[in-house]
């Protein structure tokens, strides 16, 4: 299948082409909110079909390249599709009344969205170092925009400059890195590299192991591991709130999908030497993301460095060799879920165009409004990895994995950061519901849209922490 | 095997009983508690069912459910009973129902107080059910939220610290049994070929002695925090004190249980090798538990943390019972587990139900009750008694195995230990003295009401229990004792450890007392 398959892009074809179409729909239908939302709905359903479409080839046909080997079909790449449409979704409702106070830049917003969720779609599909790099920049690009789309918010556009100047940088030590590989095996195509460097004794792999390094460096800032997140705090605090979980959970979907398929498609033979690497920035990303959590004042940020210490957990579950774990997958899915629905929390808590969310404003919301603080402790609690929820299996499969591959001390360290956690999850929840009856005024009722993004959110993490079973079984496909 | 799963039917109960609750619209705020009260009660009738059809003389384990429930990572749905956790799962299902009975002082958001309540229950159920070694860790941790947010909603001043002490220090010990289970699966899996965590699966193992010290290590600090050993107990008090009334009761009664049903169900069958290293710590630490949590609490000036701190020296016991490794104190630790569950449940109830009445849990405060609300004194002193283990009472029994059954094998503990009995004697009947007796100087205390019919009904089970319990224990050691026989047959047969035959004055009196 060396040729053109057009299914196999099929879902970022839709996603594109809808794009374009909402932009033009919105210069000359300024004002018509309805009409859009009808369209961006009919979009993320042909998206899905599109999904479905490629999910049934893969299991006529099996895996596939197309496009002269730059993308692959199989299932891995159509779940990673899947899960993105499912925060694009949950992430286009939280926006939505952030959106709608665009006024006349409202589809501007909603081109970004479909647009980010197109490039970081085919960061799971691509099996080439260039391509990899150009749909990375087409996701990343449209979230610098994205962070800073209310003009008015000065706080917005900080989030924005900071986002942009260390992502710009980031993608350059990726392509670097991409070009020292290059430079050291001849070809920037996974498989090719991958089927040279298992013929081959590479006599000094000096670059190869540098070039390799720099690539996981460039994705390490995508899915904020420490030491490479720290731009997270201030964009999530920054960039209105109603994007954030969507921008956050996209981005790190797309970022580790990348790292899974470079790290096993390309770099299976040198196992040994990244796994050490990757074990060592697991390790200070969990402890680095809780230890300074711990001390946050403002929800967001908290998120943020908890949003660190989660992608220490992932890669803790890549790193016992079996990277190719659905547990990572797992694990992937329901945090990024998680994520999007404790920023539609935020939304509602602090209003969709706000930066910032401080602990405070979370006094008392139990009473006040007692549905967003029941999802919001729900997810804090499925954050924490408490049982009965997904964060405690996708924990356990994790820790699970890393211990099966000799990776014992960073299970210990792993556990020991679960329990420090605790205090900077419960320290919500206990805002939320042990205060004193003080009166914390009239809250904001969510939208129906936003409402919807809770109650799936928080759903779905006690129904698949209790029957994980069904899910898990479809993700143990996409191991490939 | 019948249709109708009785065990599974025991946790469900107070989950659909739980969200029923939740259900109820806030206007109708008033139904909550005596339905929460009457659903709460539906577990009881399955739970004596599960103890008339429990065969005597089994030690094995009975109604087993088991059904795969993640198939890829090996967990099933695997329940069972013995008679180590028969009377815990009846004793929880007894005090539920009078935890939320006497909680008649809380109005504020009743409905998810009872949710709370039921969902603890089916936990704690959970834990001694389980079979599967996830199942357990599920249960076992899941217990936290309910717990924390019961201390933490509807505690007193200090609530906030003392539930978020309570959680992070009960998380951090189960945090290494979480590693302790995942390396059992992995030996599993590399032994048998297959990852489980079925205890059955796990008794099987082939463990090196290295392996089972560092794995009894890492269960045992989740327990000894849960039961609490010290010197791990600091969070106890300031639970007890901070928790409402409810939450005191079900802590106290059943949750520390947890600590050392767990030592009793994992460590000793497992790792027994590791057990018998493991002993001179576990019977010194116990032991000074005895003696600290007693003699802290005869100076305590407040009537809650001195129920708290006897409850650190009646555990010590239990653990001395279970690492002395005899018949007799294996079987005198688990009745004693469940014995402390019915008095200082009943204790916390009536420690509750006076600072309802005056807001203050201040020995000093009180003295000459006895004049104004006899009944109560009346009950109070009978519980006392029943605590100290005045022969009759169920106390006695449960000490008096412990004690006959560790002479042998640890005679200096045990000697020690014994003195607790009687610093028990003194803090209970000191504070009873200091309380009830004397003229009354606080005018306040003239006027306090005396129990309720209602209130008084809620004491009748526990008395009942207590009285049965002291007079016929029998019908409580048929049923533990092949199953505690069983986990020291289970040590003396994988080490070269004996335990000591009774002798003859021993035997003799540990007959005549069946």
């Amino acid at each position: 299948m060396r040729g053109v398959s057009y299914l196999a892009v099929a879902p970022e074809i839709v996603l594109s082409v809808g794009a374009v179409i909402v932009l033009l729909v919105g210069v000359f239908a300024r004002r018509s909110v309805r009409l859009l939302g009808w369209m961006v709905g009919l979009i993320y359903i042909l998206a899905a079909l599109a999904i479905v479409l490629q999910w049934r080839r893969v299991d006529a046909e099996g895996a596939g390249f197309s496009f002269e080997g730059t993308i692959f079909l199989d299932y891995s790449s159509v779940g990673v599709r899947a899960i993105l449409l499912v925060v694009a979704v949950l992430g286009t409702a939280t926006a939505w009344e952030m959106l709608v106070g665009l006024g006349s830049r409202f589809a501007e917003g909603v081109t970004l969205i479909l647009i980010a969720t197109t490039g970081f779609m085919l960061m799971g599909a691509s099996a080439d170092l260039v391509m990899i790099f150009v749909a990375l920049e087409i996701g990343s690009i449209a979230l610098y925009v994205l962070a800073g789309i209310v003009r008015s918010s000065l706080a917005g556009d900080e989030a924005a400059l900071k986002y942009f100047l260390l992502g710009s940088f980031a993608s350059a030590i990726f392509i670097y890195g991409g070009a020292l590989v290059y430079t050291a095996t001849g070809s920037t195509n996974l498989f090719v590299i991958a089927s040279g460097l298992s013929g081959v004794h590479v006599v000094r792999p000096a670059l190869l192991l540098i070039g390799m390094g720099l690539l996981v460096v460039g994705l390490g800032f995508k899915v904020t591991a420490a030491p490479f997140h720290s731009w997270a705090p201030d964009v999530y605090q920054g960039a209105p709130s109603g994007v954030v979980g969507f921008m956050a959970a996209a981005a790190k979907i797309g970022g580790f999908a990348a790292l899974i398929n470079i790290l096993t498609g390309g770099f299976e033979r040198y196992a040994a030497a990244w796994g050490n690497g990757l074990a060592l920035m697991a390790a200070v990303s969990m402890v680095v993301g809780t230890l300074l959590a711990i001390g946050q004042s403002d929800v967001r940020r908290m998120l943020a460095y908890s949003g660190v210490a989660h992608a220490g957990f992932i890669i803790t579950g890549m790193v016992g060799g079996t990277v190719t774990n659905s547990g990572v997958m797992f694990y992937l899915a329901t945090y990024a879920v998680m994520l999007v629905g404790a920023f539609a929390a935020v939304t509602t808590v602090s209003g969709p165009a706000a930066s910032g969310s401080s602990f405070e404003e979370y006094r008392g919301l139990g009473r006040s409004s007692p549905m967003v603080a029941a999802v919001l402790a729900t997810l804090m609690i499925a954050m924490s990895g408490l049982p009965v929820t997904t964060g405690f299996i996708g924990k356990f499969q994790v820790f699970t994995s890393a211990w099966d591959g000799g990776y014992g001390w960073l299970v210990i360290t792993g556990l020991v950061a679960s329990v420090a956690a605790f205090f900077f999850y419960l320290r919500l929840v206990v805002l939320m519901y042990f205060g004193k009856d003080e009166d914390s005024g009239p809250r904001s009722k969510p939208t129906r849209a936003v409402r919807s993004v809770l109650v799936f959110s928080a759903g779905s993490s006690i129904l698949f922490g209790v029957f994980p079973g069904p899910l898990l079984a479809v993700l143990e496909r996409t191991i490939g | 095997m019948s249709g109708f799963s009785l065990l599974t039917a025991l946790i469900l109960t107070p989950v659909v009983a739980a969200l029923v609750v939740m259900l109820i619209p806030d206007h109708r705020r008033e139904l909550v508690r005596p339905l929460g009260v009457v659903l709460s009660l539906l577990p009881i009738p399955l739970a004596v069912g599960l103890f008339l059809a429990f065969e005597r003389g089994e030690p094995g384990f009975q109604f087993v459910e088991q059904w795969v429930l993640i198939g890829r990572l090996g967990v099933e749905w695997h329940l069972g009973v013995d008679g180590i956790s028969l009377l815990l799962v009846l004793l929880t299902t007894v005090l539920v129902p009078i935890a939320l009975a006497a909680s008649g002082g809380i109005n504020h958001r009743i409905g998810l107080f009872v949710a709370m309540n039921l969902l603890l229950e089916a936990g704690l159920i959970g834990v001694f059910l389980s079979l599967d070694l996830f199942l357990f860790f599920v249960f076992f941790e899941a217990i936290l939220v309910p717990m924390a947010f019961i201390i933490g909603i509807w505690g007193s001043e200090n609530r906030v610290y003392a539930a978020v002490k309570f959680f992070l220090y009960t998380a951090l010990g189960s945090a290494l049994m979480l590693a302790g289970i995942i390396a059992l699966a992995l030996i599993h899996r590399d032994q048998m070929g297959f990852i489980s965590f079925s205890y059955f699966g796990m008794l099987d193992l082939d463990l090196g002695v290295t392996a089972q010290r560092w794995l009894f290590g890492a269960f045992l600090v989740a327990f000894a925090i849960k039961v609490p050993v010290f010197p791990l107990h600091t969070w106890l008090p300031d639970a007890h004190v901070e928790a409402p009334t409810a939450g005191s009761v079900l802590l106290a009664g059943v949750l520390l249980k947890l600590g050392t049903y767990g030592l009793l169900r994992f460590n000793l069958p497992l790792f027994p090798e590791a057990t018998l290293d493991f002993v001179p710590l576990l019977a010194t630490l116990a032991v000074i538990g005895v003696i600290y949590g007693a003699v802290v609490a005869i100076v305590q000036h407040d009537l809650k943390k001195l129920v708290a701190y006897s409850s650190v020296s009646h555990l010590g016991f239990i653990v001395l019972g279970t690492f002395a490794l005899t018949s007799q104190s294996l079987e005198g630790s688990v009745i004693q587990m469940v014995n402390h569950g019915l008095t200082t449940g009943a204790l916390f109830l009536l420690v509750g139900m006076i600072y309802e009445r005056r807001h203050t849990k201040k020995i000093a405060d009180f003295g000459g009750l006895a004049s104004s609300m006899p009944v109560f004194a009346g009950v109070f002193l009978f519980i006392a008694f029943a605590s100290i283990g005045l022969p009759g009472l169920n106390g006695f029994v449960g000490e008096f195995l412990i004690l006959i059954g560790s002479y042998p094998t640890l005679p200096v503990y045990t000697v020690l230990a014994a003195t607790g009995v009687i610093l028990a004697a003194i803090y209970l009947l000191w504070a009873y003295e200091r309380v009830f007796t004397g003229e009354i100087t606080d005018p306040a205390n003239r006027q306090v009401k005396d129990l309720s019919i209602s209130e008084t009904l809620i004491f009748v089970p526990l008395v009942a229990l207590i009285i049965v319990l002291g007079v016929y224990p029998k019908v409580a050691l048929d049923v533990i004792g092949p199953s505690t026989d069983a986990v020291l047959e289970r040590v003396e047969a994988t080490t070269d450890f004996s335990a000591p035959q009774p002798g003859n004055t021993v035997a003799t009196a540990s007959e005549d007392r069946r």
